[in-house]
């Protein structure tokens, strides 16, 4: 068994222990109800900035989260450490807090019946991850940094990678008990193209995996994907002014379309009137080109888990079928206060997938006269009102199906929910965003581009 | 014994560079909204993060459990890790510059007083709050009141001579409200974070009259239209002129992000802004004595200071870590900070601000003919190229010398040192007005920001027809 596996397994044990006896200890107290999570991680991580390397990190941590329920009021307390006189005051702080709060008869948990203990999903641990070294990571981080810095014009401000292992136990009064193991490899890198005084826009990237076997692969392609963008984005113009349509990349979708619609279906926006689709589940909401899931147990995805944040199975679910509301997304909670019930969604959605169209990409980008091609939206978006406005970031603009160029100073607006029913294709091919979600490209209709 | 004595006696058993820190971190949280109350939480956070540095390599490690054999495992780990990282390097060895040391032991105003505050006063005046901006229109959809308090005690203690502590306190106090009219919505809010305590929060100029303001202000929203697109000629508010050093300048001012190529790159000495333009820094500001970034010395045991980014236009001076001004020959200005004992120092800003000059708000609007006034400061980013933007809840119109119709927010873009070009003129008008929420790099850090009025022209993001 490796290190890294013994002590998580050590400190899962006695973070297991402290949990039923803070349950017991706030039980004693007089609590109604009493909600544990606990987590430990061991994390190795090493840092480059300016392709040098800076620092080599080693971190053993672990988290007590609880929550009371008293007379019909809640507070809660977290910390960082599992001694007992710790979490006995952590108890009598939550419950302080309770009695100054205002009574809400809709608060609740979920008995074991409705949350029995989920089978651990298999692909979330690997055991070569838990195997790996500062040493290994090292190799990896500098596998990376040559690919990286491959061509002299990329400036590579910070490049972090790191491999992490975590136990994760959520606990309740009422006989839920809930524990999972996460092992997961991860990158990110930031930095920009320089060549003289000219300076590309500023960008990142990175994901993480489950696995460390192929892992390099992964992060290799995506350094020479990177690389090829950065330098491809110099000499920027700036796009003309025109209102109509622009090209979302996956990670635009994401940035731009994506928060907005999950504000909408949240239980917490339904339950307090702020939801325009307060009472559209089964209704058209937005374009028929969008479908859109949430699939938990899928191990591409690095949310995937089998239990939400009460505790409760999770499950593959539709949220968004040819455009149609299909669901609100409610905890035990909000699922309560609107007569609903939970879709297990308490800290989701996990991971969203957005099932890809039937438009050619390269189509595409050459049957518009105009467009603008958005990779990254850097703004504001109010999710109320649906008003987006921010700077087309990372960004370039076609005319005709020619790529005239890299834009900057060029900004977007417009409403989202007008722009939701404005979609005018939707891409076959579709991409892994970070190892957390999947989205295509799409035509959107409506949007303001001020540039020139 | 107190922990800074502890880590003392630890850092002198060892060889070459070792700098412990011990950080103690307790917040509360509440949030009411609706009548209920969302949030009502405690958080404690403590450890010792270790950094060492070995053959010019760092290592880190950090322990939550702050017993002496703890410390010291986590020591050896941290050189080990160094260790490793030393033979990996190709280039130049990291050296440090000593700078102004810290060894005093520091107590900010209010840390008594909010210690010693009762949650149920402090959780009754946001439940209060809540109440009071519900019931203030009945155009009012929803209100949303959220506190929060850090309470941080901090010891550090370095091989070559830091040996300091502090206590201080960072409450904070955010308002927002949905406004509704026949299906439409309008969002507004105000907030405002010290380094004090409750009497000094709810002392800050932003707070006075809030319920007030922010009821009048969403519910004009509500027939407000959006601005014209394109660029304009404005006017920024202290909020907005903060978020415009603190985003557009401050961040490629930072002394990491110089060398991996920002704009401010190479322009020492340079003229960057219109000679009105004085902007700094500042860890211990004295105009308010306030601003939520103040701070006695940084996360290496350096003693803050004011540092003076640009001076009458020209750029002076970048923001500093000890390795970084070892490397650019110059003294530390007390930037580097950590967010919790598990993070390793990176370069952040403190209080970054505009300094005030000598026009009036009034006669700026008077002497404008087309325009904006821009208030209402939200979210905004950088890019290492200069390029920023950021968002305003609202704007006010200025015709002919008259500021005129409330208007929907925008969004304001350009690129930093352009926009700095611009400014014809500086208010004597001052105020702090971004100590809520966080900075985010990586790791989140509290910081302030502000500024008088200043007069320069910028893009905004409009609608097209």
């Amino acid at each position: 068994m490796s290190e890294t596996k013994n002590t998580i397994n050590e400190l899962s044990k006695k973070l297991d222990e402290a949990a039923k006896a803070t349950l017991d200890y706030s039980k004693s107290q007089s609590a109604d109800r009493t909600k544990v999570s606990a987590s430990c991680t061991v994390e190795k991580r090493l840092v480059v900035e300016n392709k040098e390397f800076t620092l080599a990190n080693t971190l053993e941590s672990q988290k007590i989260g609880l929550l009371v329920h008293k007379d019909q009021r809640k507070g809660s307390a977290a910390l960082n450490n599992a001694q007992e006189p710790s979490l006995q005051r952590a108890v009598t702080d939550a419950l302080s807090l309770a009695r100054f709060s205002v009574p809400d008869p809709f608060l609740i948990m979920p008995a074991a019946t409705e949350a029995p203990s989920t089978k651990p999903l298999s692909f979330m641990w690997n055991d070569r991850t838990s195997e790996i070294s500062l040493k290994d990571l090292q190799e990896f981080t500098q596998a990376m940094l040559a690919h990286l810095t491959k061509d002299k014009r990329v400036a590579i401000d910070r490049l972090e990678v790191s491999t992490s292992c975590m136990w994760h136990g959520l606990y309740n009064s009422l006989g839920v008990r809930q524990t999972e193991t996460q092992s997961a490899v991860s990158w990110s890198f930031m930095g920009m193209a320089v060549d003289g005084n000219d300076v590309s826009g500023f960008d990142y990237d990175g994901r993480s995996a489950y696995s460390w076997d192929g892992s390099l692969d992964l992060a290799l392609k995506q350094c020479a994907e990177f690389t090829e963008k950065v330098v491809r984005n110099l000499r920027p113009i700036k796009a003309p002014t025109y209102k109509g349509l622009v090209l979302l990349t996956p990670r635009a979708v994401e940035e731009i379309l994506l928060g907005t619609m999950l504000y909408h279906m949240a239980g917490s926006s339904v339950m307090d009137g702020k939801s325009q689709w307060h009472e559209k589940i089964g209704s058209q909401v937005v374009s028929n080109m969008i479908h859109l899931s949430d699939d938990p147990h899928n191990e591409r995805f690095s949310g995937a888990t089998a239990f939400d944040g009460d505790g409760l199975p999770t499950a593959k679910r539709t949220l968004i079928e040819n455009g149609v509301l299909m669901t609100h997304l409610h905890d035990c909670y909000t699922a309560n206060r609107c007569k609903s019930k939970s879709t297990a969604t308490s800290g989701g959605p996990f991971a969203l997938m957005c099932k890809p169209g039937k438009d050619n990409l390269t189509a595409m980008m050459n049957a518009r006269p105009e467009l603008l091609v958005v990779d990254r939206f850097s703004g504001n978006i109010d999710p109320i009102k649906g008003d987006f406005s921010g700077v087309a970031k990372s960004s370039r603009y076609f005319k005709n199906g020619k790529d005239i160029g890299a834009v900057a100073e060029t900004m977007i607006a417009g409403n989202l929910f007008e722009v939701l029913n404005k979609v005018q294709a939707v891409s076959t091919v579709t991409e892994d965003l970070s190892g957390s979600m999947q989205m295509p490209w799409m035509v959107v209709d409506g949007v303001s581009v001020t540039g020139n | 014994m107190s922990m800074k004595q502890i880590l003392h006696n630890l850092v002198h058993r060892q060889s070459g560079y070792v700098e412990l820190r011990w950080h103690k971190r307790t917040s509360q949280s509440f949030v009411a909204t609706k009548g209920r109350v969302d949030v009502a939480n405690t958080s404690t956070t403590e450890g010792v993060g270790v950094r060492a540095l070995v053959d010019g390599a760092w290592g880190f490690a950090a322990t939550a459990d702050i017993s002496e054999p703890s410390i010291k495992r986590a020591i050896q780990q941290a050189q080990a890790n160094a260790a490793l990282l030393a033979k990996a390097r190709k280039g130049h060895t990291i050296a440090l510059k000593t700078g102004r040391l810290c060894t005093k032991d520091f107590v900010g105003d209010g840390f008594a007083e909010l210690q010693q505050m009762q949650i149920a006063d402090k959780l009754g005046k946001v439940i209060d709050l809540e109440k009071q901006l519900a019931k203030s229109s009945q155009r009012m959809h929803t209100a949303k009141v959220r506190y929060t308090e850090y309470m941080e005690e901090k010891a550090i203690v370095t091989s070559d001579g830091a040996n300091c502590s502090l206590k201080i306190a960072q409450p904070e106090l955010a308002l927002s409200a949905i406004a509704e009219k026949d299906g439409q919505r309008a969002t507004g809010g105000k907030g405002a974070g010290v380094s004090g305590g409750w009497t000094c929060l709810f002392n800050h100029p932003t707070l006075n009259h809030v319920v007030d303001d922010i009821a009048k202000t969403t519910v004009d929203l509500l027939d407000a239209k959006y601005p014209e697109g394109g660029r304009k000629k404005v006017i920024l508010a202290p909020a907005v002129v903060g978020l415009l050093c603190h985003e557009a300048i401050g961040h490629t001012v930072e002394a990491d992000f110089v060398k991996a190529g920002s704009v401010a790159a190479g322009k020492i000495g340079q003229a960057v802004a219109s000679p009105l333009v004085t902007m700094a820094d500042s860890g211990q500001e004295s105009i308010a004595g306030y601003a939520v970034g103040n701070l006695p010395f940084d996360d290496e045991g350096v003693e803050t200071e004011n540092t003076i980014i640009i001076k009458d236009g020209k750029l002076v001076s970048y923001l500093h870590n000890r390795e970084t001004a070892a490397e650019f020959g110059v003294n530390p200005t007390g930037n580097s900070r950590a967010w919790l004992f598990s993070d390793e120092p990176l370069i952040r800003m403190r209080n970054t601000y505009l300094l005030p000059g000598q026009s009036k708000l009034a006669d700026m609007i008077a002497t404008m003919d087309d325009g904006y006034l821009v208030e209402g400061a939200g979210s905004g980013q950088a890019d290492s190229n200069g390029e920023f933007m950021f968002g305003c809840s609202h704007v006010w119109e200025i015709k002919n010398g008259k500021k005129t119709n409330l208007l929907r927010e925008a969004t304001l873009s350009g690129i930093a040192f352009d926009v700095l070009k611009t400014v014809d003129a500086v208010s004597s008008e001052f105020q702090w007005d971004l100590g809520t929420g966080h900075c985010g790099k990586g790791q989140p850090a509290k910081v302030d920001a502000g500024g008088p009025y200043i007069r320069c022209e910028i893009n905004v993001g409009g609608r097209q027809s």
